[in-house]
């Protein structure tokens, strides 16, 4: 039996997604995805997390809700087996009718995201005219007694407004604001010359943000997840790889990080084929950077090897090649000039949408 | 202070090897023995006071002692938007009138 136990699945119901955000972290071959996992696959799935110890089940995509029948019969089955359930969807599919047959299946909790304050860019941003529904889809979520967070992905071009964020969510009345600095994988890795916010912009943010805390202190948990490139320091990637997290891709691919499938020198077993526990506990992928033994120097000496657990090992793999480096976004790695090139680099003004 | 009740989207659970959590949005919050008994007499109706007398029945404990721990606990997991207290937020709607 393995010393490490999962706390959380990441149920990936599919990359269809009707929006075309240029940070999407979606791999770039959505194509690959196709064949997924039918309802009572997943609800096996479920079970097995179960089993595992999962306390918590993210039903995320692409668009979940473009399944919306199969969204409403897996939250039922995880309540069932006493797990806590959230959807991260972009809400434009939420109508009255999904929202109480989510409510009554036992849903916890719902992160809707919006792209930016306003209509005219948010609406550039999705590749859609969807702002005005998604304010409507947050004004009927809070009528009800469920948690809600309302999530925006920061980059270049609304970073400057984050104020006008925090102003719009106050204005809503949400409990939880997430402000995430986007993680550069899939889209938004092809994405990253015109999504890279300048350190200026990452630095005014911050202070934004700090102040914001501390106003709405007791009224409003404010997450602010913090651009890598600019830290001295890389994230804790999922608490440390194969540890904590694991990820179910569309069509059953278990990954230890939800952009783990860009990593093409390592192979993921399926759910199709094996059970969710073999997975865990026995496969090559799961097993290749758990824990301390792995890691090459500088952080197999550093003193904050269990703190960063070495990074981020697809940001390795996108970067350097190599999945079993150190995290380039740290200040000690010997790559690091991969990040610093980049944020001194030239910027774009154009992105590429990302496929529907 | 008046009847606790867990905010929206946050639930107690504990786990088969007896560690009390609790579930929330973000993620997992793991509770020592003596915060997972408190946690665990929280149901919207109990007050602290009945919370804590409760616990000092159980074990015997100073209830003076315990009142301190429980209102503690209950005030640091109210700052956290983990928890209502009804007469914290009444306080708060008087002082925001007044502004």
């Amino acid at each position: 039996m393995s010393e490490y136990r999962p706390l959380s699945l990441l149920a990936e119901l599919t990359y269809r997604c009707n929006l075309q955000c240029p940070y999407c972290y979606n791999p770039l071959d959505l194509g690959a995805y196709r064949e997924e996992l039918d309802v009572t696959t997943w609800c096996r799935v479920v079970g097995e997390a179960a089993e595992l110890g999962v306390l918590q089940l993210h039903l995320s995509g692409g668009e979940p809700t473009l399944r919306a029948d199969d969204c409403c019969t897996i939250v039922k089955r995880a309540r069932e087996r006493n797990l806590y359930t959230n959807l991260i969807t972009q809400g434009t599919f939420l109508s009255d009718d999904l929202l109480d047959r989510l409510l009554g299946a036992g849903l916890d909790h719902i992160q809707i995201s919006l792209q930016a304050a306003g209509a005219p860019l948010a609406d550039v941003i999705a590749g859609a005219h969807v702002h005005e529904r998604k304010l409507d889809a947050f004004e009927r979520v809070l009528r009800r007694d469920v948690a809600v967070t309302l999530n925006c992905v920061l980059h270049a071009r609304n970073i400057d407004e984050v104020d006008q964020i925090i102003a719009l969510a106050e204005r809503l009345g949400v409990r939880r604001l997430e402000l995430a600095n986007t993680q550069l994988y899939g889209w938004a890795f092809r994405n990253r010359a015109a999504l890279l916010p300048t350190h200026a912009q990452v630095e005014r943010a911050s202070a934004v943000v700090r102040e914001a805390r501390e106003r709405l202190a007791g009224r409003m948990e404010i997450t602010h997840v913090l651009a890598d490139y600019y830290e001295a320091f890389p994230k804790p990637c999922m608490n440390g790889w194969g540890q904590q997290f694991m990820t179910v891709t569309p069509d059953g691919r278990v990954l230890p990080c939800p952009a783990a499938s860009a990593i093409t020198t390592l192979h993921f077993d399926n759910v199709r084929d094996k059970s969710l526990a073999d997975i865990w506990q026995h496969s090559d992928a799961f097993k290749a950077y758990r824990g301390t033994e792995w890691m090459p120097q500088p952080c197999r000496s550093c003193d904050r090897r269990e703190i960063d657990w070495g990074g981020c090992r697809c940001q390795a793999f996108l970067l350097t090649g190599n999945a079993g480096v150190t995290d380039p976004a740290c200040s000690l790695s010997p790559d690091h000039h991969l990040i610093t090139d980049v944020v001194s680099g030239e910027r774009s003004l154009e992105f590429v949408p990302r496929r529907r | 202070m008046s009847a606790p009740s867990f905010a929206k989207g946050v639930r107690f659970r504990r786990l088969p090897d007896g560690q009390g959590t609790l579930l929330i949005p973000e993620g997992v919050v793991n509770l020592n023995a003596s915060a997972a008994a408190i946690v665990e007499l929280i149901d919207g109706e109990r007050s602290s006071a009945a919370i804590a007398h409760a616990l000092s029945e159980r074990y015997g404990a100073n209830e003076t002692e315990i009142t301190r721990d429980v209102e503690k606990l209950l005030k640091d997991l109210a700052a956290r938007t983990l928890l209502v207290l009804e007469e914290a937020d009444r306080q708060r709607t008087a002082a925001t009138e007044q502004r």
